[in-house]
């Protein structure tokens, strides 16, 4: 089998301290020194390594995926694969065309149009404009923007050009293929097509390289995966395994802190953080939601001080960035009192009504008085599906199904039968 | 070298592509898109020809004033838009360079090639200018402005590439940049001819490689003569100028991803 990636003891050191300092500053700073006779502060020596000593190897048909906190390394990792920039250490021996989606319309420019911006980047990518008008359908069919490939890409929404982005890049059958998280913009119907495509592509003989937060994707798509910590490998396995692994790294961090606690008063916006939003339904058919039946919403949450009195926003955004509804505490009159330690809110929404179509829930925590957000960062449930009655999302199918009942009355039933109103004329 | 120059070839359809986008870009929303490039020389000429054959009378003997200055403006022209455009390329297109790999040469010479376009716009006018001033033409000397536009071009690479580089680490290029060029046209023979430089200077005066390309072009379309010495000067210090700029190039280029 044909070895696609090779990564040996690859480090990669970036230095912080080389910040283009100007000429005045540079005197500015020296005639200071002068007067106040210290010696000045070298910058040199301010480096960090982003990656170290780390090594793998991908065969044709293989998948592998990165996972770590944010700054460990996986972002540097793919752009040294990409031959964005050149290791500090160690060798890189990529073999085979390679595509890679590092950034949500890498590649892309803001002002031509999304034809255009194909064929751009498909020549990025190395293929001469007779390889992409070949392809070209394919191309824009997968990422379902026929109707907008003549607008600017500037008016995209981020969705559309991820699934641009994604098209481009899968369609041309890179026989070395890297995603960086990029796919957790599309929606759930996207994804789904974008997960069969990547499977298709390894039986195929592409090699994948991955990296993203969501482990549902993860494990769809990765028989191997390496921790990264620090930029060192810290264990390296079975997927599953190490997710578990990390997820647990997670964990034991909180707890951690949440010993420490209050001993670290400064870190004033980590009150509260916001584990995870789930969505169910008790009897939901086939992953599918019904609109008719109630949703349950269960926001976990680890407090790392004592809030007291606390409110909490539950918005819930279609695919498109429309936010169809809020549901707040406060309106409703919940009266909510978070301690220290962990805990779960848990709201019903019944029954649901939502149009057919992708959804996800956002959650945050506010203050007493509702007027400020206390979580860091909102808590986002996965994508979910919702089924109605109406056969699939359409622009013109508005937001909500609600509850009816439905009357006819002709003229001459009209004045025999009761009027469905009585105005109060008489 | 060879790898390399295999590994352009195979990307000549995005220098293609990329040129495409630059011209586009440039001329999208405006009214008079490309004859700003006739439109721009052709208004410096009426400038000159003002200040030079009434204000400041400039010898350029039998030579009509707007057909001598402007057979200079043209080439000049294409330097002066051309290199700040090139040390932009760079710095302008990070968000590309740090997220995609390509060569990275495409972005400095695709700037250049949408200067070139309009370099051959504003040529259309030198010919009508030529033909209503009764300039006769000099065939044989004709089959050597392939010649000096290639000089020319190595000239603009090599300085177009190094400072492309150098803005990425110090944006001081830009603003040098405006200074140095405006230094080099009082430079180079545009406003003035060659004869008006003192005797004693003149040694020294065609080390400036434009010198020696103006002087060629003039040499050819107006006084019907072949190129002298200063050309075969101009090639030489051209080549060196493109070597140390593509060497420059190639010592950093990756090093452009790390700067952020």
């Amino acid at each position: 089998m044909k070895t696609h990636v090779k990564f040996e003891n690859v480090s990669k050191e970036y230095r912080l301290g080389l910040t283009r300092t100007s000429l005045p500053t540079v005197i500015g700073g020296w005639v200071k020194n002068q007067f106040s006779g210290k010696r000045s502060q070298s910058t040199k020596g301010d480096s960090f390594w982003a990656l170290k000593d780390v090594s793998f190897e991908l065969k044709e048909g293989q998948s592998l995926a990165l996972i770590g906190e944010n700054g460990a390394g996986k972002t540097t990792a793919l752009k040294l694969l990409a031959n964005i920039t050149k290791p500090s250490e160690g060798t890189i021996t990529t073999n085979g065309q390679l595509s890679a989606l590092i950034e949500l319309g890498a590649g892309f420019h803001p002002d031509l149009t999304g034809r255009e911006n194909i064929f751009l980047n498909g020549t990025i990518l190395g293929l001469s404009r007779a390889q992409i008008t070949r392809r070209f359908d394919e191309i824009v069919s997968f990422s379902e923007i026929e109707r907008f490939i003549d607008t600017p890409v500037k008016r995209y929404s981020s969705g559309m050009v991820v699934r641009l982005g994604f098209s481009v890049a899968s369609c041309i059958e890179p026989e070395i293929l890297l995603v960086d998280e990029v796919l957790a913009v599309g929606d759930a119907a996207f994804q789904q097509k974008c997960m069969s495509r990547i499977r298709s592509l390894l039986k195929n003989g592409t090699s994948i390289i991955f990296v993203s937060h969501n482990f549902y994707l993860v494990q769809a798509v990765c028989g191997r995966a390496i921790y990264l910590e620090k930029g060192r490998v810290k264990q390296r396995g079975q997927t599953k395994d190490i997710i578990d692994l990390y997820e647990n790294d997670l964990h034991q961090k909180r707890a951690l802190r949440l010993e420490s606690g209050s001993q670290d008063k400064n870190e004033h916006a980590d009150q509260i953080e916001i584990l995870g939003v789930d969505i169910a339904q008790t009897n939901a058919a086939d992953g599918h939601i019904s609109n008719d039946q109630p949703l349950h919403l269960t926001i976990r949450y680890i407090a790392y001080e004592d809030l007291g009195p606390a409110h909490v926003s539950v918005f819930i955004n279609r695919a498109d960035g429309l936010t169809c509804c809020m549901m707040r505490t406060k309106i409703d009159q919940y009266p909510l009192h978070i301690w220290r330690g962990e805990g779960q809110v848990s709201l019903i929404i019944d029954p649901l009504q939502l149009v057919t179509g992708s959804y996800f829930a956002e959650a945050w925590f506010l203050n007493e008085s509702d007027s400020m957000v206390v979580t860091p960062h909102g808590g986002r449930s996965d994508w979910f599906a919702v089924k109605g009655r109406g056969l699939s999302y359409a622009d013109d199918s508005g937001i909500f199904e609600p509850n009816t009942r439905w009357h006819h009355a002709t003229k001459q039933t009209l004045s025999a039968e009761e009027p469905f109103i009585r105005l109060a004329s008489d | 070298m060879l790898l390399n120059a295999r590994h352009f070839f195979s990307a000549r359809e995005l220098l293609l592509a990329w040129t495409g986008r630059n011209i586009r870009a440039r001329y999208q929303q405006s009214a008079l898109g490309w004859l700003w490039a006739i439109f721009q020389p052709a208004a410096q000429v009426a400038i000159f020809t003002i200040i030079f054959s009434f204000v400041v009378r400039v010898d350029t003997g039998d030579i009509p004033y707007p057909v001598f200055s402007y057979v200079a403006i043209v080439p000049w022209t294409l330097l002066a838009s051309s290199l700040p455009d090139m040390s932009q390329s760079i710095v302008s297109n990070m968000g590309l360079v740090t997220k995609i790999y390509f060569p990275r040469e495409i972005l400095p010479i695709a700037a250049l090639l949408a200067r070139l376009m309009d370099f051959g716009v504003a040529a259309v006018l030198l010919v009508i200018l030529m033909i209503v001033y009764r300039v006769p033409l000099f065939p044989a000397g004709l089959t050597f402005i392939p010649l000096i536009l290639l000089i020319q071009l190595m000239l603009i690479l090599g300085i177009g590439l190094a400072l492309s580089a150098a803005n990425v680490f110090f944006r001081d290029v830009q603003s040098l940049l405006a200074l140095i060029v405006q230094l080099w046209f009082y430079a180079s023979p545009i406003i003035y001819p060659v004869s008006m430089v003192p005797e004693t200077l003149q040694p020294y005066y065609f080390l400036n490689p434009m010198a020696g390309i103006l002087q060629s072009y003039r040499a050819i379309l107006i006084n019907g003569t072949l190129p002298d010495s200063s050309l075969w000067i101009a090639a030489g210090i051209s080549l060196l100028i493109f070597a140390a700029g593509y060497w420059f190039f190639k010592k950093v280029e990756f090093k452009f991803a790390d700067i952020i």
